[in-house]
């Protein structure tokens, strides 16, 4: 018996390594959610991002000229904007006050840094240089200058890992700016596509798209992309809706986490996405 | 191979994988980055054989599905697979003419739609599309990159041999 195992390992060794190997991954791969494993990441990727942070103030030191002038730019067409917002926030709050709608609240914005990114088509994800101990919690959406990035999945004491618009686990409710009409939108490995779109919906070529008010995740708008065409099914009642993100996620370098963290009782409630 | 060769490939690895989270994002192409942590995985193991270089890439895998806080297992499944085929290849006698020409690209590329299919297949729950664009998208596209990177080993490798 022994002889049979020992003539069968010496004949295919290399593929039973393989078999084992294989297995093991597969086995990892669905103990991913266990809170064991998740410890065992959240200590592993914060010690190698203390180690890439150095590496990527370097680089980005490096590149500050050009982002500084591209920000002064940007800033002056904001505060044109600003002004007209403001000539609307007195009309706005005129009208809130006739129908007795209370004013929205104010989003602490954290500031932070991307210093690692690990891009791939289906699995984009980001490490930021701020964590826990500044109170980042799974969950807070994080955003830049145009728009949503994702969403933060991990944390680690001074580090924390965000789940971008290019990572197939992230789903999210979005409305369209113009006709606010919801979706569920989702990352297919290949594009941001808004699914099961019924065909009657008002949706055109160029509209904007938002987190909606009912994400139990980011309970206020943000923009996330923008329709770039409707894939129609030939057969059935729905359409597939093709878009690009707002937010340049191959060019992000400084972003922002709002502190709100999801709302447990609506979570419950609804069939939203974050699985934790 | 000495045994001083066999931690080698270690040692490379950790400031690879910097170079891999830090620098490579900057020359993407829409979402596209070479592997280098591949490249590294099929040099070594043209150069050790099969069994060592499934091993190396079951250990790469995992350092970097630990580090990047990417699903654990996706990159160590896709890794062996990818470090068990470049062991296909393995062979003393031809090291020399692998390096030296552009034999050790197209095994790289091999390796690396290997590699870039199985992670896109084991990193998602659910893709929907078809196989011929799944092949297209998030194999062949990510490996030709990694290949075209790879062209530096051959480049850069000694093109005579002191013993």
């Amino acid at each position: 018996m022994l002889r049979i195992f020992s003539n069968l390992w010496e004949e295919f060794k290399e593929y039973i390594i393989l078999v084992v190997l294989l297995v093991v991954s597969l086995i990892l791969i669905s103990l991913n959610e266990q809170p064991g494993i998740k410890k065992v990441k959240a200590i592993s990727f914060g010690t190698f991002a203390s180690v890439t942070s150095v590496i990527s103030d370097v680089f980005s030191t490096s590149s500050l000229r050009s982002e500084n002038e591209t920000l002064r730019r940007k800033n002056a067409e904001l505060m044109l904007k600003v002004n007209k917002l403001r000539d609307y926030e007195v009309t706005n709050k005129e009208l809130k006050g006739l129908v007795g709608i209370k004013d929205t609240t104010t989003f602490p914005l954290l500031p932070a840094t991307i210093i690692s990114k690990s891009l791939s088509r289906s699995q984009n994800v980001f490490t930021l240089n701020k964590g826990e101990n500044d109170g980042i919690k799974p969950g807070m959406p994080v955003i830049n200058d145009q728009g949503l990035v994702g969403i933060i999945y991990n944390t680690s004491g001074d580090f924390s890992i965000v789940r971008t618009l290019r990572n197939s686990e992230l789903k999210l409710a979005v409305k369209n700016q113009r006709s606010r009409v919801d979706g569920l939108m989702k990352w297919n490995g290949s594009d941001l596509v808004i699914v099961n779109v019924p065909k009657t919906y008002d949706i055109k070529p160029n509209d904007i798209i938002v987190t909606s008010d009912i994400s139990s995740i980011i309970p206020f708008t943000i923009p996330v992309g923008k329709v770039v065409e409707l894939t129609q099914v030939e057969t059935g009642i729905f359409n597939e809706v093709r878009l690009t993100p707002i937010a340049d996620l191959d060019r992000s370098e400084n972003v922002f986490v709002i502190k709100v963290v999801q709302s447990k009782q609506k979570n419950d409630l609804e069939l939203n996405f974050f699985n934790k | 191979m000495r045994n001083s060769n066999y931690i080698f490939p270690f040692l490379l690895f950790i400031p690879l994988l910097i170079i891999q989270l830090t620098l490579v994002p900057l020359i993407s192409i829409r979402g596209f980055v070479p592997d280098l942590i591949l490249i590294l995985l099929v040099f070594y193991t043209l150069q050790s054989g099969q069994i060592y270089g499934t091993v190396l890439g079951f250990i790469f895998g995992f350092l970097y599905d630990l580090v990047t806080g990417s699903l654990i297992g996706s990159m160590m499944f896709a890794k062996t697979a990818a470090g068990f085929t470049a062991g296909y290849f393995a062979n003393e006698n031809k090291i020399e003419t692998y390096f030296k020409s552009y034999s050790f690209t197209l095994i790289v590329l091999l390796c690396a739609v290997i590699d870039s299919l199985l992670y896109s297949i084991f990193s998602s729950k659910e893709f929907t599309f078809n196989i011929l664009l799944l092949f297209f998208e998030q194999g062949l596209l990510p490996g030709i990159y990694t290949a075209v990177i790879s062209f530096i080993v051959v480049f850069f490798y000694p093109k005579r041999s002191f013993s």
